[in-house]
């Protein structure tokens, strides 16, 4: 029988997490490892490279939403997909290595949320993509604490960005989006995304052994 | 883009190479796939492709992907392309 790892989702400073749920490669359990102040929430897992399959990476977004809102919700530094730990030694070891950058990250995004923004045009569109990034800017700006540049990865993506808000503040930023859609949604395809896990503002690279 | 100069410095590097390491750089783009696998999930995402199109162009992509990752991994070091 193969052994097990531990496929890991994010990192929390609460250790009281444990729940049934549909995780990364049919995963069933949700549960924390705990070292310091620093908990890992993860899944067994039979493999050290899960399957980059849509149902995975939802699965494993999926999770995250759950930590994010589940039981009042909590604050959580979100990892990549595919990291998967050896063992709880290994996992306990990156713990250790990191806590202070996971502390530091867990403080940034504390009581916060991303949420997502793309603006995509017709094809052979002609575009004024300055002026509708300045527009944007204008109205997403007040309403949020940061701001990250994603690729625009289509010729057709006008802008594609990704925002980090106060939970308090979410009626005021959906109120500002709906402005962007009122404004650009008959000629754009405006796409609102998330809340998620703030993966654009975080930015840890684990360099120990998995 | 090329530096011309480099052509004349470097009489080793033959046309034929030039151009040869060009086919490979565009074939195995694996940044401009991966760009590709993205806009069709996006394009998917809000509707403009159906399921069964974004499923059989994303088997194509990944496809291509692993071919190109295979191709650079084994052209390492043996094609040097200066841009």
């Amino acid at each position: 029988m193969a052994s097990t790892h531990l496929y890991t989702y994010g990192i929390t400073d609460d250790a009281d997490v444990a729940f049934e749920t549909d995780g990364v490669d049919g995963a069933t359990d949700v549960y924390a490892v705990e070292h310091g102040s620093l908990a890992a929430v993860v899944s067994d897992s039979e493999t050290m490279e899960p399957d980059r399959s849509d149902e995975n990476l939802r699965a494993h977004d999926d999770v995250l939403q759950e930590l994010l809102y589940r039981d009042g919700g909590r604050t959580v530094v979100p990892m990549q997909f595919g990291m998967v730990f050896k063992n709880a030694r290994a996992l306990k070891g990156v713990l250790r290595g990191g806590r202070r950058a996971f502390r530091k990250a867990l403080n940034d995004v504390e009581g916060r949320v991303e949420l997502g923004l793309k603006i995509l045009a017709d094809e052979g569109a002609t575009v004024d993509r300055e002026s509708i990034v300045a527009s944007v800017t204008e109205r997403l700006e007040p309403v949020s604490v940061s701001e990250a540049e994603n690729g625009l990865f289509s010729d057709r993506l006008v802008l594609n960005r990704s925002y980090l808000v106060e939970r308090d503040d979410r009626a005021a930023f959906d109120e500002a989006v709906d402005g962007i859609i009122d404004e650009y949604g008959e000629t754009f395809t405006v796409q609102y995304t998330g809340p998620w896990a703030p993966y654009s503002f975080v930015d840890i690279e684990i360099g120990a052994q998995r | 883009m090329f530096v011309v100069d480099d052509l004349l410095v470097r009489p080793f590097v033959s046309l034929i190479n030039v151009v040869h390491a060009m086919a490979i750089e565009e074939l195995y783009d694996v940044e401009a796939i991966r760009d590709d696998i993205k806009e069709n999930r996006l394009l998917f995402e809000v509707g403009e492709r159906s399921r069964e199109e974004y499923e059989e162009r994303r088997t194509d992509l990944e496809r291509q992907l692993d071919v190109a990752e295979q191709a650079r991994e084994n052209l390492q070091g043996k094609v040097e392309i200066k841009r």
